[in-house]
């Protein structure tokens, strides 16, 4: 069995879609240990407050986003999009990658701000409408647009302010 | 060589190892040897395993005999009326003692060479005239089903039927004949009574096995806005029954009060097609629509017939392509007409009990067959056999982007499905969020519209605790909709 890495389904062996929450599965393996725990991602960090400098190796994450300002990396792992933005009261959708920790509010985020897309060729990066806007490397992003961005750029949601941290190339 | 290959007498792969055709020719010698079989034929059987293991024993005679096979296997292919390209989610099943799911693409075209004409089309519009449908419904219904039926073809077909309690042809296809009688006769189309969607049908098959047209398209659509009560197995019977004659049957369904899973079931088992229209206003270009399809049909009654290895069990068969619909997972699968100029795509989604011994395991043997339209006759089969290495280390290559991008919108249904199960048994909360989270991810593929139903439908949940009739099928539709093709290509 394998283990849905959002929501602790179980499923057979070459299960593509969780059956409960639809999460894509295909970068999970049947091996455990390997499997990202649910507590892992909904803290969004890997292990013991990582050093900076080595946090990218010692969280093990392959492909994240390090929130500036702090320590942590959000990883990006098991879906081929996620929704960035913050949580408030009464709001039935809820980003995929919630900011409110990181004073998202403070820092001009919106509900639903942008998004990260991976696809097989390049992570992408698409601002939907945010109030404050999304920018890559200090370069305004035209809504709705999908921008292809790489390890190390900095991607700006109001304020706020993360990292791309990719392994692959 | 007409009949099974060698390998298929011993039961073995073709990659089979010296140790397995061994193990499978005492297996299939010890059931058809003279001192015991009982049936007859088995001692001629016995004689062909027989020979069947001396030639594949000798590898110079294997050799030899692979190439032979793989020449008359070509020769049988191509003179097959359809090709088929087979899609498997992984290339290799693991050696685990646990079941595994597995996916495997059919996309069935036609070959080259086929006759190319417009098919004759034989249609029956079996409208419920229902006390429900009286004013703007049915004046609409009646004008598209004239609009069609101005329209025919020398050697086209088509008739009326409408039904509320009971049955009656309104327009016969002598009358459809002469649009002038059709008008008259469908001006006599009047609202009122109850809704048996049995006795609809059944006049309506009627009518299209009255003037079925063997080289030509044979075809029910079916319009109702209301529910069948009683009458549900009645329907299923006729509904396989038309599939086994070659009639296809799409229903539409109008409003919100229809009775969707019938409707989606006796279309699945035809390889026929639903469409929801929440109002009436689309209905002519809708049917018309539907009747552009049927003249640019070059097969009908396509299937799928073989079986599964014992080790494998169909847990859904989704028809991707041309219309996106879940299908019967029984063999065989009907799958409805073949476009000309495109394709029948199908995902099959199965388990595979433990195969902790095997190198290969034969998925299935499974035979493309259809009737070729203007051949007027039964097209020459496909034969396909699907197999897949067993090892024990998993593959690294991600699964092919067609089936990918296909599940992810097919999760997205049978999340919409769930909640809907849910909501019925009264776990409200479950499904709101279930729902909640439908919406996040709908948002999230650019579906802004579906997404808002999803949000409204789950608020509805936690006030009242049931879904919309409205919402419910919005939402069903809505998601099965995002496989056509030019939606998930435009992504």
């Amino acid at each position: 069995m394998i283990e849905c890495p959002t929501c602790s389904n179980q499923e057979f062996v070459g299960t593509l879609y969780c059956g409960e929450c639809g999460t894509r599965l295909v970068h999970t393996s049947p091996l455990k240990g390997v499997v990202a725990t649910r507590e892992a991602v909904s803290q969004g960090v890997f292990g013991d407050a990582p050093h900076p400098d080595t946090a990218e190796l010692q969280s093990g994450v392959l492909l994240g986003l390090r929130v500036l300002g702090t320590d942590e990396i959000l990883p990006l792992i098991g879906r081929e999009n996620y929704t960035l933005g913050r949580s408030g009261e009464g709001q039935a959708v809820i980003p995929d990658i919630d900011l409110s920790q990181y004073s998202a509010f403070e820092s001009g985020v919106s509900r639903i701000h942008s998004e990260i897309r991976l696809t097989e060729e390049n992570v992408a990066v698409v601002d939907l409408d945010s109030a404050n806007g999304t920018l890559v490397n200090n370069a305004r992003l035209d809504p709705q647009k999908a921008t292809p961005i790489h390890h190390g750029d900095i991607i700006q949601l109001g304020q706020l302010r993360l990292q791309l941290i990719s392994r692959y190339h | 060589m007409p009949g099974q290959s060698y390998y298929a007498l011993l039961g073995v792969p073709r990659s089979a190892s010296v140790e397995e055709l061994r193990r499978g020719y005492r297996e299939a010698a010890l059931e058809l040897h003279p001192d015991t079989n009982r049936r007859p034929g088995d001692t001629e059987r016995f004689l062909e395993v027989q020979q069947a293991y001396e030639t594949l024993i000798d590898p110079d005679r294997r050799a030899a005999y692979d190439v032979e096979l793989a020449e008359e296997e070509a020769r049988l292919a191509s003179r097959s009326s359809f090709r088929c390209h087979v899609l498997q989610s992984r290339k290799n099943l693991l050696q685990l003692d646990e079941p595994q799911v597995h996916y495997i693409l059919f996309e069935i075209s036609p070959a080259t060479g086929l006759p190319d004409v417009r098919p004759p089309v034989n249609l029956t519009i079996v409208i419920d005239r229902s006390t429900s449908m009286r004013g703007q419904r049915l004046d609409l219904v009646r004008s598209a089903a004239l609009s069609i039926i101005s329209n025919l073809e020398p050697g086209d077909s088509a008739s009326v039927v409408a039904f509320s309690d009971r049955a009656e042809v309104f327009v016969s296809p002598d009358q459809a004949r002469d649009p002038s009688v059709a008008r008259a006769r469908l001006s006599l189309l009047q609202a009122g009574g109850g809704t048996e969607i049995a006795q609809g049908i059944e006049a309506g098959l009627g009518e299209l096995k009255h003037n079925f047209s063997r080289d030509g398209v044979n075809q029910m659509i079916l319009l109702t806005d209301g529910r069948t009560y009683g009458d549900e197995d009645a329907c299923r019977a006729l509904a396989n029954h038309a599939a086994g004659m070659g009639i296809a049957i799409n229903c539409v369904g109008i409003g919100s009060e229809w009775g969707d899973n019938l409707m989606d079931e006796i279309a699945g088992k035809t390889g026929g097609n639903v469409v929801f229209l929440d109002s009436p206003h689309a209905i002519s270009d809708l049917l018309q629509g539907i009747f552009d399809t049927l003249t640019h049909v070059v097969a009908s009654r396509v299937r799928i017939e073989g079986s599964v290895s014992v080790a494998v069990d169909v847990r859904s068969v989704f028809r991707l392509e041309p219309e996106p619909m879940p299908l019967g997972d029984a063999l065989p699968f009907f799958l409805g007409h073949l476009p000309r100029d495109g394709a029948i795509r199908l995902l099959v989604e199965a388990v595979v009990q433990p195969v902790s011994d095997l190198k290969e395991l034969v998925l299935g043997q499974f035979t493309v067959n259809g009737d070729i339209l203007g051949q007027g006759s039964e097209a020459t089969g496909l034969p396909l056999q699907v197999s897949i290495p067993v090892t024990l280390d998993p593959d690294p290559t991600p699964p092919p982007e067609d089936i990918v991008s296909a599940l992810s919108f097919i999760s997205l249904y049978r999340m919409q499905e769930k909640a809907r199960i849910e909501a019925g048994l009264g776990e409200a909360l479950q499904a709101a969020r279930r729902l909640e989270n439908l919406a996040t991810q709908l948002l999230a593929t650019g579906e802004r519209d579906l997404a808002k139903a999803a949000l409204s439908e789950a608020d509805r949940l936690n006030h009242t605790r049931k879904l919309s009739t409205e919402g419910e099928k919005m939402l069903k539709y809505g998601t099965r909709a995002l496989l056509l093709p030019a939606k998930s290509s435009a992504r």
